[in-house]
């Protein structure tokens, strides 16, 4: 029962702190594209501030229980999710399922967003929701192949355990990998949907698409579930091809602060380099990206996954 | 008392073909089509299902005709009949309040689970026919209600090649062993013996709809009378599946194949036939704007998993596949369900003409919500865990093609599920006067959700009742606790997963329930209070060409389908039909020539 309440109060802990990281993270990024555009920028803690003041307005409006719908599920879905990730080598419930449960953990959110978007009756929020799910189809391609060529390569398909393989070396330094890790982060662009990947949300064509009618808690909710995919998609980055930040294994106290500190900075810099790329490109349009993906992407995950399948097999 | 159940199905059919009130007719064949169930709990005492037992004997040989019948239960077709037999009450009690009248629906559905029970029963190759036949018989009736010329034809020829088939590969087997007793074959690998088994699996993949023998299912399921085709899809199309399981695996056909082309291709064949059933299915599936035909594809997509599962062959495969075979009736038998009831009270099918039925149907919405759920495979009810065994073992034998097709058609899924979801039941409220589907109808789609949230839990008690089916066939099981699953490549523990959600929720529940909120008409907000009659011209709702970017990409690539194909070789045999048919002019001297020219070729013949 006591492993039970600890094994509850270092959940509540970890996915606390990856909630602020994420917050924290809204903030950098305004920061760091005002900076690109050489513009001041918010101030860092410009997320926190937005969150605050959403869930603590007087006024929320809801349009009945399917759009509210989006509130529950949004968040619990992204938080149910970051359980599942190892996060600087803890794992919480990693142990417990698998990529492919993660994978599909992550649409839980997405479905609920989706439905209180539908709900919501605003036809551009419908058409942004659309947008979105293309777009998964688009990227699930070519990130599906280089997870599978790791599931092949380390003959496992536990993220917990492709961390644990990945001690003696990374397997971004794995030649193959290499060319994974590459379209991965194509990847990872459109599933954080940052440009030139954003079309999902595009603010200047249909009013920022699937939120257009959420306002007070349910906003604010919406932009915690953003904080959480934030951090949820670089972590699994980092947890399949930079080892999960694990640098110390000897199971002391700072080995925990020093492995968090090394995850920490790893997603941002994964993160800064997604925004980097979002600063500098224009948006596509959603069958260009379709294309991009499925053909360009594609193909080069597929060469890494063969090259693999060629090294397991020999 | 076997006979005693055949008996009192076929009587009970003889009965509603008189019975002209629906109502009644319903609660005959309600009442008749528990028949079966209670004979599957009886024998579940055996396979692993306790709950009560009256004795009911397990084979029976009836002689017929000069030749016998053999019947006995095995674990397999009771795991198939668990599967097929529990869906047809919830079917009957929809169906109670959907048919006024009686048409023929009742009669003919109960001569259908008739000869269902006969199929799963069989154990001889003769009796499996006859009844394969009268199963075909039967819904070719059913399907004959619908007044479809395209349905009609296509269900039609396709159900004859599939008895051609099969009775092809039956001749031959019997050519081979002199017996058509299944414990009495000997398989052995030649030419012969490997014809047959690939002509069966053809025969049997008819009427799982696998691509590309898929061309009649979207024309029948868009046209027939929903409960039915709920049924023919949840049910009919798994005793493909039986029959292809009977031949791969109980029977050793897997083994034979593999022996004969010293490789595994030929199963890998139907894996991959399996994997771009599922992708091809999908991609079609999210372009139509017809419900049910969006449905119809849906199941191809859908079935195409567990030719997946088969094909690989492990035992972590073969158990995805009858997990996904046993979610899939459950979930696409809702999904028909609701799409009736929303018909019966809105009257379309069309996906851009309906909008915002959830609203005044939220019970059908709720059912349809969770069968989505299943459907696109989402940890929220058991769809998953059948799906990750099938990932599992794809990617723990290395199969590098069909695992991302598999994955990427799961992800098309959410596609075409929140077509269905915002199209029919969210957006714009374009139907103000209608009200709930009748209680019948919601409770029919309750009981219907119920097992697979029940599986979703424990997922351990669905891999208990197929346990003695696959050691039977000697395939080995899984390893598994009550929920959970473990493969050699990770594990998949469904409590940890709804505890996290629970404690998961705390923050979303708070914020929720601290936060107070009122509620407001979604028109009011974005027209900001305008009176809504104003804008009555302008489309609120986005439904029309809902895929369109997407369609643009792809469509060049799919216009050559199968179903071209099949439509250029029936036009083809109508060009062929009409020129044959200019031979018989009608005059009778043009008939005195021909049998004049005949003679003489016959004469010259004879000479010669």
């Amino acid at each position: 029962m006591v492993d039970f309440l600890i094994k509850i109060a270092v959940i509540a802990l970890y996915t606390t702190i990856a909630m602020l990281v994420g917050i924290l993270f809204m903030g950098i990024g305004r920061k760091i594209v005002a900076r690109v555009h050489n513009r001041v920028g918010p101030p860092v803690y410009q997320g926190f501030i937005d969150i605050a003041k959403l869930l603590t307005k007087k006024t929320n409006i809801s349009h009945g229980w399917i759009y509210d719908l989006a509130l529950l599920f949004s968040l619990t879905g992204i938080i149910l999710t970051i359980l599942f990730l190892p996060i600087g080598g803890v794992k919480l419930l990693g142990t417990e399922g698998d990529a492919f449960l993660v994978l599909y953990l992550l649409a839980i959110p997405a479905l609920g967003f989706a439905l209180g978007a539908g709900a919501s009756g605003n036809p551009n929020a419908a058409i942004g929701v659309m947008r979105a799910l293309v777009m998964m189809l688009s990227y699930e391609l070519p990130f599906v192949i280089t997870m599978i060529a790791l599931m092949i390569y380390y003959d496992t398909s536990s993220i917990a355990q492709i961390v644990e393989l990945q001690r003696a070396r990374w397997a971004i330094m794995i030649p193959p990998f290499m060319l994974a890790a590459a379209v991965a982060d194509m990847a990872l662009q459109g599933m954080l949907m940052e440009a030139p990947f954003d079309i999902p949300t595009a603010p200047h064509e249909i009013a920022s698409g699937p939120m257009a009618e959420f306002g007070g808690k349910h906003l604010g909710s919406l932009m915690l579930y953003k904080a959480g995919t934030i951090v949820a998609y670089t972590t699994l980055f980092v947890d399949l091809f930079l080892g999960g930040g694990v640098v110390m294994h000897d199971g002391s106290i700072l080995s925990y602060i020093v492995n968090f500190a090394v995850w920490f900075l790893l997603i941002l810099l994964i993160f800064t380099l997604s925004l980097l790329i979002n600063a500098s490109f224009p948006r596509f349009r959603i069958e260009q990206a379709f294309k991009f993906y499925w053909k360009y992407e594609a193909l080069l995950a597929f060469i890494s996954l063969i090259w693999v399948y060629l090294m397991v097999i020999s | 008392m076997l006979e005693l159940i055949f008996t009192a199905l076929l009587v009970a059919s003889f009965v509603t073909l008189f019975v002209k009130n629906g109502r009644v007719a319903a609660v005959i064949s309600l009442i008749a089509s528990l028949l079966p169930v209670a004979a599957i709990i009886d024998w579940g005492n055996e396979f692993g299902l306790k709950i009560f037992s009256f004795g009911l004997e397990k084979s029976m040989d009836f002689p017929i005709a000069g030749i016998t019948m053999h019947f006995s239960v095995t674990a397999l077709a009771w795991f198939f009949g668990v599967m097929i037999f529990f869906l047809i009450p919830p079917i009957m009690l929809f169906s109670y309040s959907f048919f006024e009248k009686n048409r023929g629906f009742f009669p003919f559905m109960l001569f259908l689970i008739t000869a269902v029970f006969g199929i799963l029963l069989a154990s001889d190759f003769l009796t499996l026919f006859f009844f394969w036949e009268l199963m075909a018989a039967s819904s070719f009736i059913l399907v004959y209600m619908g007044r479809d010329r395209k349905a009609i034809i296509s269900y039609l020829s396709f159900s004859v090649l599939s008895a051609v088939l099969i009775l092809t590969g039956i001749a031959l087997i019997y050519s081979q062993n002199g017996t058509l007793l299944f414990s009495n074959v000997a398989f052995s690998a030649d030419e012969v013996t490997v014809s047959a088994i690939i002509l069966m699996i053809a025969g049997f993949a008819v009427k799982s709809a696998l691509m590309p023998l898929h061309a009649w299912a979207p024309f029948v399921y868009s046209k027939a009378d929903e409960p039915f085709v709920a049924f023919l899809s949840g049910g009919l199309s798994k005793m493909g599946y039986y029959g292809m399981f009977l031949m791969l695996f109980a029977l050793p056909g897997a083994k034979i194949l593999q022996q004969y082309f010293d490789s595994t291709v030929a199963t890998y064949i139907l894996a991959l036939i399996g994997a771009i059933s599922a992708f091809i299915g999908t991609l079609l599936a999210f372009m139509e704007d017809d419900l049910r035909k969006l449905l119809a594809y849906s199941s191809i997509a859908q079935l195409g998993y567990i030719a997946v599962g088969f094909g690989i062959g492990s035992s972590l495969a073969i158990t995805g596949a009858l997990f996904q075979a046993f979610n899939h009736a459950f979930f696409k038998s809702v999904l028909f369900l609701a799409a009736g009831a929303v018909a019966y009270r809105t009257g379309k099918w069309k996906i851009s003409e309906l909008g915002g039925v959830a609203y005044k149907m939220p019970f059908t919405f709720m059912a349809a919500l969770f069968s989505i759920f299943a459907l696109a495979a989402i940890p929220i009810t058991s769809g998953f865990a059948a799906k990750w065994l099938l990932y599992e073992a794809a990617v723990s034998n290395k199969y590098i093609f069909i695992t991302p097709i598999m994955l990427i058609a799961s992800v098309g899924a959410f596609l075409y599920s929140f077509r269905i979801l915002y199209g029919v039941f969210l957006g714009e409220n374009r139907h103000d006067d209608i009200k709930e589907a009748p209680l019948p109808m919601v409770a029919g789609m309750f009981l219907l959700v119920m097992p697979l949230i029940i599986f979703l839990i424990f997922p351990g008690y669905m891999l208990d009742m197929m346990h003695s089916a696959l050691v039977n066939a000697g395939i080995g099981t899984v390893s598994h606790t009550n929920y959970v699953i473990s493969t050699g490549m990770a594990s998949y523990n469904t409590i940890a997963v709804v505890v996290g959600m629970m404690i998961a929720m705390i923050p979303a529940f708070l914020i929720y329930v601290l936060r107070k909120h009122r509620n407001i008409d979604f028109k009011d907000n974005f027209l900001a209070g305008e009176p809504y009659e104003i804008y009555g011209h302008i489309s609120m709702h986005a439904a029309n060409n809902f895929y369109k970017p997407i369609e643009d990409v792809l469509m060049p690539y799919l216009r050559r389908g199968a179903t071209s194909f099949y439509m250029a070789l029936y036009n083809a045999m109508g060009r062929v039909s009409k020129t044959v048919r200019r031979i018989y002019t009608g005059l009778s001297q043009d008939y005195a020539i021909y049998v004049a020219v005949f003679l003489l070729i016959i004469m010259g013949w004879l000479i010669w």
